[in-house]
Protein backbone atom coordinates (compact mmCIF):
# COMPACT_ATOMS: atom_id res chain seq x y z
CA UNK A 1 0.00 0.00 0.00
CA UNK A 2 1.71 3.46 -0.48
CA UNK A 3 2.28 6.23 1.25
CA UNK A 4 0.24 8.56 -0.51
CA UNK A 5 0.78 11.08 1.84
CA UNK A 6 4.32 10.67 2.58
CA UNK A 7 4.44 11.10 -1.58
CA UNK A 8 2.62 14.18 -1.94
CA UNK A 9 4.38 15.73 1.16
CA UNK A 10 7.18 15.69 3.94
CA UNK A 11 5.29 18.31 5.94
CA UNK A 12 3.27 17.54 9.13
CA UNK A 13 -0.29 18.83 9.11
CA UNK A 14 0.50 20.51 12.07
CA UNK A 15 3.94 22.41 10.69
CA UNK A 16 1.24 23.48 7.04
CA UNK A 17 -1.11 24.75 9.31
CA UNK A 18 0.95 26.45 11.59
CA UNK A 19 4.03 27.54 8.59
CA UNK A 20 0.22 29.33 7.02
CA UNK A 21 -0.41 30.89 10.03
CA UNK A 22 2.87 32.56 10.19
CA UNK A 23 2.04 33.39 6.64
CA UNK A 24 -0.91 35.61 7.87
CA UNK A 25 1.64 37.22 10.71
CA UNK A 26 3.73 38.27 8.11
CA UNK A 27 0.87 39.96 6.18
CA UNK A 28 -0.66 41.60 9.22
CA UNK A 29 3.24 42.80 10.06
CA UNK A 30 3.11 44.73 6.28
CA UNK A 31 -0.70 46.10 6.95
CA UNK A 32 0.82 47.55 10.36
CA UNK A 33 3.75 49.14 8.76
CA UNK A 34 2.13 50.34 5.44
CA UNK A 35 -0.61 52.03 8.43
CA UNK A 36 2.29 53.63 10.30
CA UNK A 37 4.45 54.39 7.46
CA UNK A 38 0.53 56.70 6.70
CA UNK A 39 0.53 58.34 9.83
CA UNK A 40 4.25 59.25 9.79
CA UNK A 41 3.66 61.04 5.90
CA UNK A 42 0.53 62.73 7.15
CA UNK A 43 2.33 63.98 10.03
CA UNK A 44 5.40 65.33 8.48
CA UNK A 45 8.30 62.52 9.42
CA UNK A 46 8.90 61.92 6.11
CA UNK A 47 11.43 59.88 6.56
CA UNK A 48 10.37 57.25 9.24
CA UNK A 49 7.43 56.97 6.67
CA UNK A 50 10.11 55.95 4.32
CA UNK A 51 11.70 53.56 7.01
CA UNK A 52 8.11 51.87 7.10
CA UNK A 53 7.31 51.65 3.57
CA UNK A 54 10.12 49.81 2.97
CA UNK A 55 9.83 47.67 6.37
CA UNK A 56 5.95 46.81 4.81
CA UNK A 57 7.93 45.52 1.37
CA UNK A 58 10.17 43.63 3.51
CA UNK A 59 6.86 41.91 5.87
CA UNK A 60 5.36 41.07 2.21
CA UNK A 61 8.59 39.47 1.32
CA UNK A 62 8.83 37.10 4.19
CA UNK A 63 5.28 36.51 3.79
CA UNK A 64 6.23 35.15 0.39
CA UNK A 65 8.65 33.21 1.28
CA UNK A 66 7.05 31.15 3.77
CA UNK A 67 4.35 31.03 0.84
CA UNK A 68 7.01 29.66 -2.00
CA UNK A 69 7.81 27.09 1.01
CA UNK A 70 4.88 25.77 1.67
CA UNK A 71 4.18 25.23 -2.40
CA UNK A 72 7.74 23.65 -2.84
CA UNK A 73 7.13 21.39 -0.25
CA UNK A 74 3.34 20.56 -2.26
CA UNK A 75 0.85 21.76 0.30
CA UNK A 76 -1.61 24.68 -0.25
CA UNK A 77 -0.69 28.10 1.16
CA UNK A 78 -3.57 30.11 1.45
CA UNK A 79 -3.63 33.91 0.55
CA UNK A 80 -4.15 35.36 4.38
CA UNK A 81 -6.86 37.62 5.11
CA UNK A 82 -5.62 40.66 7.06
CA UNK A 83 -7.92 42.34 9.34
CA UNK A 84 -8.21 46.06 9.89
CA UNK A 85 -5.25 47.13 11.71
CA UNK A 86 -4.56 50.64 14.63
CA UNK A 87 -4.13 53.96 12.55
CA UNK A 88 -4.37 56.50 15.41
CA UNK A 89 -1.29 56.34 17.15
CA UNK A 90 -0.53 59.50 20.39
CA UNK A 91 2.54 60.26 19.19
CA UNK A 92 5.27 60.05 17.11
CA UNK A 93 7.39 57.85 19.33
CA UNK A 94 4.75 55.20 20.52
CA UNK A 95 4.75 54.25 17.01
CA UNK A 96 8.02 53.14 17.23
CA UNK A 97 7.28 50.96 20.25
CA UNK A 98 4.24 49.23 18.82
CA UNK A 99 6.38 48.60 16.02
CA UNK A 100 9.52 46.74 19.03
CA UNK A 101 6.43 44.81 20.22
CA UNK A 102 5.29 43.48 17.31
CA UNK A 103 8.82 42.71 16.45
CA UNK A 104 9.08 40.86 20.07
CA UNK A 105 6.05 39.00 18.87
CA UNK A 106 6.92 37.72 15.40
CA UNK A 107 10.22 36.31 17.25
CA UNK A 108 7.82 34.42 19.60
CA UNK A 109 6.29 33.10 17.31
CA UNK A 110 9.34 32.31 14.95
CA UNK A 111 11.17 30.46 17.90
CA UNK A 112 7.29 28.36 18.41
CA UNK A 113 7.48 27.22 14.87
CA UNK A 114 10.80 25.98 15.50
CA UNK A 115 10.12 24.29 18.74
CA UNK A 116 7.39 22.71 16.30
CA UNK A 117 9.69 21.08 13.98
CA UNK A 118 11.81 19.92 16.54
CA UNK A 119 9.32 18.13 18.39
CA UNK A 120 8.02 16.76 15.32
CA UNK A 121 11.22 15.71 13.80
CA UNK A 122 11.29 17.94 10.56
CA UNK A 123 14.70 19.19 10.09
CA UNK A 124 14.03 20.36 6.95
CA UNK A 125 11.62 23.17 8.00
CA UNK A 126 13.72 23.75 10.72
CA UNK A 127 16.70 24.86 8.92
CA UNK A 128 14.09 27.00 6.15
CA UNK A 129 13.37 28.48 9.56
CA UNK A 130 16.89 29.24 10.55
CA UNK A 131 16.54 32.46 8.10
CA UNK A 132 13.97 33.79 10.01
CA UNK A 133 15.45 33.43 13.34
CA UNK A 134 18.29 35.39 12.04
CA UNK A 135 16.29 38.14 10.10
CA UNK A 136 14.56 38.82 13.82
CA UNK A 137 17.60 39.23 15.97
CA UNK A 138 18.41 41.80 12.96
CA UNK A 139 14.76 43.17 13.13
CA UNK A 140 14.51 43.80 17.13
CA UNK A 141 18.32 45.48 17.19
CA UNK A 142 16.78 47.92 14.52
CA UNK A 143 13.36 48.95 16.10
CA UNK A 144 15.12 49.24 19.73
CA UNK A 145 17.34 51.54 17.53
CA UNK A 146 15.02 53.57 16.33
CA UNK A 147 13.69 54.27 20.21
CA UNK A 148 16.93 54.87 21.31
CA UNK A 149 17.69 57.56 19.15
CA UNK A 150 14.29 59.28 21.33
CA UNK A 151 16.67 58.97 24.19
CA UNK A 152 19.86 60.12 22.96
CA UNK A 153 18.40 62.88 20.74
CA UNK A 154 16.11 63.74 22.87
CA UNK A 155 12.77 65.22 21.53
CA UNK A 156 12.68 68.63 22.62
CA UNK A 157 13.34 71.94 20.28
CA UNK A 158 13.75 70.22 16.86
CA UNK A 159 14.35 66.70 18.56
CA UNK A 160 11.91 64.63 16.54
CA UNK A 161 13.51 66.51 12.92
CA UNK A 162 16.30 64.77 14.53
CA UNK A 163 15.00 61.87 14.70
CA UNK A 164 12.85 61.50 11.75
CA UNK A 165 15.98 62.06 9.86
CA UNK A 166 17.68 59.03 11.72
CA UNK A 167 15.88 57.09 11.02
CA UNK A 168 15.69 56.03 7.81
CA UNK A 169 19.78 55.60 7.75
CA UNK A 170 18.94 52.88 10.60
CA UNK A 171 18.71 50.62 7.93
CA UNK A 172 21.45 51.92 5.57
CA UNK A 173 24.44 51.92 8.20
CA UNK A 174 26.38 48.89 9.58
CA UNK A 175 27.55 50.72 12.83
CA UNK A 176 30.78 48.80 13.91
CA UNK B 1 -12.98 -5.28 -2.97
CA UNK B 2 -11.37 -8.60 -1.76
CA UNK B 3 -8.27 -9.89 -4.32
CA UNK B 4 -7.76 -6.48 -5.04
CA UNK B 5 -4.31 -5.60 -4.65
CA UNK B 6 -4.22 -2.40 -5.82
CA UNK B 7 -7.30 -1.08 -3.71
CA UNK B 8 -7.20 -0.83 0.18
CA UNK B 9 -10.06 0.22 2.40
CA UNK B 10 -8.98 3.10 5.17
CA UNK B 11 -11.81 3.57 7.24
CA UNK B 12 -15.70 2.16 7.64
CA UNK B 13 -18.48 3.63 9.27
CA UNK B 14 -22.07 2.79 9.57
CA UNK B 15 -23.08 5.54 6.95
CA UNK B 16 -19.73 4.65 4.77
CA UNK B 17 -16.34 3.92 3.49
CA UNK B 18 -12.98 5.03 1.89
CA UNK B 19 -10.54 3.39 0.00
CA UNK B 20 -7.25 3.93 -1.21
CA UNK B 21 -6.55 3.08 -4.72
CA UNK B 22 -2.71 2.71 -5.43
CA UNK B 23 -3.02 2.75 -9.22
CA UNK B 24 -4.69 6.03 -9.52
CA UNK B 25 -3.12 7.27 -6.69
CA UNK B 26 -6.82 8.18 -5.24
CA UNK B 27 -8.72 8.48 -1.93
CA UNK B 28 -12.50 6.91 -2.79
CA UNK B 29 -15.15 8.43 -0.56
CA UNK B 30 -18.22 6.24 -0.66
CA UNK B 31 -20.95 8.01 1.26
CA UNK B 32 -24.52 7.66 1.25
CA UNK B 33 -24.98 7.40 -2.22
CA UNK B 34 -22.28 8.98 -3.18
CA UNK B 35 -19.09 7.86 -4.36
CA UNK B 36 -16.00 11.18 -5.10
CA UNK B 37 -12.32 10.25 -5.91
CA UNK B 38 -10.11 12.57 -4.36
CA UNK B 39 -6.64 13.64 -4.85
CA UNK B 40 -4.47 13.51 -1.77
CA UNK B 41 -4.68 17.21 -0.78
CA UNK B 42 -8.04 17.84 -2.73
CA UNK B 43 -8.99 15.22 0.25
CA UNK B 44 -7.26 17.41 2.67
CA UNK B 45 -9.13 20.44 1.30
CA UNK B 46 -12.36 19.04 1.44
CA UNK B 47 -12.07 17.62 5.14
CA UNK B 48 -11.45 20.64 6.19
CA UNK B 49 -14.41 22.21 4.35
CA UNK B 50 -16.47 19.76 6.57
CA UNK B 51 -14.89 20.36 9.85
CA UNK B 52 -15.18 24.12 9.23
CA UNK B 53 -19.07 23.72 8.84
CA UNK B 54 -20.46 25.63 12.27
CA UNK B 55 -22.66 22.79 13.50
CA UNK B 56 -24.00 24.92 16.06
CA UNK B 57 -25.42 27.58 13.96
CA UNK B 58 -27.07 24.64 11.96
CA UNK B 59 -28.83 23.88 15.61
CA UNK B 60 -29.78 26.86 16.84
CA UNK B 61 -30.66 28.52 13.03
CA UNK B 62 -34.67 27.95 12.20
CA UNK B 63 -34.17 29.64 8.88
CA UNK B 64 -34.67 26.69 6.50
CA UNK B 65 -31.03 27.67 4.90
CA UNK B 66 -29.57 26.18 7.81
CA UNK B 67 -31.13 22.70 7.39
CA UNK B 68 -28.39 21.83 4.96
CA UNK B 69 -25.07 21.85 3.84
CA UNK B 70 -24.12 22.00 0.57
CA UNK B 71 -20.44 21.24 0.18
CA UNK B 72 -18.48 20.94 -3.49
CA UNK B 73 -16.44 18.05 -3.79
CA UNK B 74 -13.09 19.51 -5.23
CA UNK B 75 -12.24 18.95 -9.14
CA UNK B 76 -15.28 16.30 -9.27
CA UNK B 77 -18.54 18.19 -10.31
CA UNK B 78 -19.95 16.87 -7.51
CA UNK B 79 -21.91 18.37 -4.67
CA UNK B 80 -22.69 16.84 -1.43
CA UNK B 81 -26.24 17.80 0.41
CA UNK B 82 -25.38 17.45 3.95
CA UNK B 83 -27.97 17.53 7.12
CA UNK B 84 -26.46 18.12 10.32
CA UNK B 85 -26.65 14.28 11.02
CA UNK B 86 -24.69 13.14 7.27
CA UNK B 87 -21.99 16.25 8.26
CA UNK B 88 -21.58 14.31 12.07
CA UNK B 89 -20.84 11.19 10.36
CA UNK B 90 -18.91 12.24 7.81
CA UNK B 91 -16.86 14.29 10.07
CA UNK B 92 -16.28 10.50 11.64
CA UNK B 93 -15.51 8.96 8.43
CA UNK B 94 -12.97 11.44 7.10
CA UNK B 95 -11.33 11.75 10.57
CA UNK B 96 -11.26 8.20 10.80
CA UNK B 97 -9.70 7.90 6.76
CA UNK B 98 -6.95 10.49 8.14
CA UNK B 99 -6.11 8.46 10.60
CA UNK B 100 -5.61 5.70 8.52
CA UNK B 101 -3.35 7.79 6.35
CA UNK B 102 -1.60 8.91 9.11
CA UNK B 103 -0.86 5.64 9.86
CA UNK B 104 0.44 4.01 6.88
CA UNK B 105 2.88 7.12 6.90
CA UNK B 106 4.14 6.35 10.16
CA UNK B 107 4.18 2.09 9.34
CA UNK B 108 6.06 3.09 6.07
CA UNK B 109 8.60 5.38 8.05
CA UNK B 110 9.29 2.32 10.38
CA UNK B 111 8.91 -0.52 8.15
CA UNK B 112 10.86 0.53 4.86
CA UNK B 113 13.44 2.60 6.25
CA UNK B 114 16.34 0.60 4.79
CA UNK B 115 19.56 0.63 6.98
CA UNK B 116 22.87 0.49 4.44
FE1 LIG C 1 8.80 39.42 9.20
FE1 LIG D 1 9.81 42.33 10.84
Amino acid sequence: MKDLQRLRTSLKEEVELALNAQVKMEAEASSKYLAMASWCEVNGYLYSAKYFFKQAEEEREHMLKIFHYLADQGVMAYAPEVGPVPHDYPSFRSIFEAALQSEINVTHSINRLVTLCRRVEDYATENFLQWFVKEQVEEEINARRALELFDVIGEEGTGRFQIDRHVYKITQLDIE
Amino acid sequence: MKDSFTLHELYRTAKGFTQQCDLTNRIILSFGEQVIAFRYLDFVSFRRKVDRVNLHDMIFNLDDAYDFEVIEAPKSNQQLVLTLCDLVQLRELLSGTQFALDLNTMLHEALYTYVA
